[in-house]
């Protein structure tokens, strides 16, 4: 028997919802990135805390910086910008490695650029419950500001996605994008405020840290969960981030809408 | 409906193609030997509701070409391609597939590549794996079934895709005589259902059965579009 009916759908040639494509697309890639196991998801796991062990020796053992909660603080930042790395680097290796699909199947293109973000979120937000147990464990009182890390995950979400857009863009076209982003992540890593408390900065820099909506992003959600301070909690601050994560996503996805015609070609 | 009106396609194919901006800047003072081509030139071609049409030519001739400008996935370079009716867009099977996950995983992911809803695909999914034989593969790794099985599965969901257009690019190369001949059933179905279709294929056999109609391409131009039988006596007569 064959698997279809006489039926024919769609006979004007509706929209398709490419919302289901996106999700599924994640979810495959989750699948295949933790090999569909737990342990697969702990083993990947392993990055982000050596990293975190890594920093936390040099910089609690070695230089011994007496800054309370310094654990949690380095374990959060680190996640933190490890999603926006992880964003923003593998949407270009997902690009290449789906180049046989989109050389043969039309869908628009920030399908794949989209799925990859959410399949970084959902590893981001598995994280963030391991952060939490650390955050207990250490027995850290919650605060009722820590609500606000869903509004900034939403924010970092769009920064994130709006880079790797236009990243994506030029990638096809120009190979080294990768290679050059790479090293604008590890500068990254170190303007922001994730291994060092911002205190420890001289307040003439601040103005130029905080350029970087990323470092408002980090500092904003220790502030939320761990304190001190408060500086970063304000409405004004959110708008700031909120209009540049915006802004950068829409024109993110502008440019890659213009330059992904000519995809099926490049890659 | 499908309407190509003087389409053009020209890809540009620079003799060093440079991929990164150190090759730019390298060469920045050395001059670009491009060589223009064109895989398709002022090509007119209207495909009516229901026909099944043939296209032939040798290789490089733009029989993919054309389907891919048809299926949306390369642009042309001038005339405008209209294409009134969803389109189901695969041109081979099996494109999107993804060794590391099981069997129903890529009827899942293949069917949302193809354009399937999810309860599209719910519906279908135990058809597609019986048309397909897999029943007792699958929770098998794709890249463990042999290049026949999969083969089959891409088919099995392609024609499940219930869009009124169907693009086909060579799939009968590959699959065993049981394979064809389930592949012949399914476009004596589409035939009667009413689909449109354009399939690309060097079996001139069976470009003749099916066929209303056959398109032979040469050099990016329509030579001749008509009666199957008297375009295909000129495509085998220029040897």
């Amino acid at each position: 028997m064959l698997p279809f009916t006489s039926r024919i759908s769609e006979p004007g040639g509706g929209r398709r919802n490419y919302l289901y494509l996106t999700l599924v697309m994640a979810t495959m890639d989750f699948k295949v990135k933790y090999d569909n196991s737990v342990l697969g998801y702990l083993w990947s796991l392993l990055k982000p805390l050596l990293m975190f062990g890594t920093l936390y020796l040099v910089f609690s053992v070695f230089v011994r910086w007496n800054v309370e909660n310094y654990q949690l603080y380095l374990l959060l930042g680190v996640i933190l910008w490890n999603f926006f790395s992880e964003v923003t680097l593998n949407s270009m290796v997902l690009l290449e490695s789906k180049a046989s699909i989109l050389k043969k199947i039309y869908f628009p293109r920030w399908v794949v650029v989209v799925a990859s973000s959410v399949t970084s979120l959902l590893t981001l937000l598995l994280n963030i419950c391991v952060f939490f147990v650390f955050f207990f464990v250490s027995g850290t009182e919650l605060r009722a500001s820590s609500i606000l890390l869903v509004l900034y995950i939403v924010e970092l979400y769009l920064l994130a996605t709006g880079m790797a857009f236009l990243l994506c863009g030029l990638y096809p076209k120009f190979r080294d994008t990768h290679h050059i982003w790479e090293v604008f992540v590890q500068l990254g890593f170190w303007a922001t405020p994730i291994v060092y408390p911002i205190a420890i900065v001289p307040d003439r820099y601040h103005r130029l840290i905080f350029l970087n909506p990323a470092a408002r992003i980090v500092q904003g959600c220790r502030e939320a969960l761990i304190g001190p301070g408060t500086d970063f909690l304000t409405a004004t601050n959110h708008l700031i981030v909120l209009a540049a994560a915006g802004g950068l996503f829409v024109a993110g996805l502008a440019v890659f809408n213009r330059l992904s015609r000519s995809f099926a070609e490049d890659l | 409906m499908i309407r190509l009106e003087k389409v053009s396609k020209r890809f540009v194919l620079p003799h060093e193609r440079k991929h990164t901006l150190r090759q730019r800047f390298v060469s920045i003072f050395q001059r670009n030997i491009y060589e223009r081509f064109y895989a398709l030139r002022d090509i007119d071609m209207d495909v009516q509701s229901g026909e099944f049409v043939g296209i032939i030519g040798k290789n490089g001739s733009g029989k993919s070409t054309l389907l891919k400008l048809i299926a949306g996935v390369l642009e042309p370079t001038a005339g405008s391609v209209i294409v009134n009716d969803g389109v189901a867009p695969f041109l081979e099977l099996g494109v999107g597939f993804h060794g590391e996950l099981s069997v129903r995983d890529n009827v899942f992911l293949y069917g949302a590549l193809l354009g399937m809803s999810r309860a599209e695909v719910r519906l279908k999914y135990d058809g597609i794996i019986d048309f397909a034989g897999l029943r007792d593969f699958v929770e098998a790794k794709l890249k463990n079934l042999s290049s026949g099985m999969q083969v089959r599965l891409g088919f099995s969901i392609t024609v499940s895709v219930e869009r009124p257009i169907l693009l086909v690019d060579e799939v009968l190369a590959v699959g065993d005589l049981e394979f064809r001949q389930k592949c012949y059933n399914a476009f004596e179905a589409f035939k009667r259902n009413g689909r449109t279709i354009l399939f690309v294929s060097h079996d001139l056999g069976v470009i003749e059965r099916f066929c209303d109609r056959v398109a032979l391409l040469e050099k990016g131009v329509v030579k001749s579009d008509g009666d199957p039988k008297s375009v295909l006596a000129i495509y085998q007569n220029q040897g």
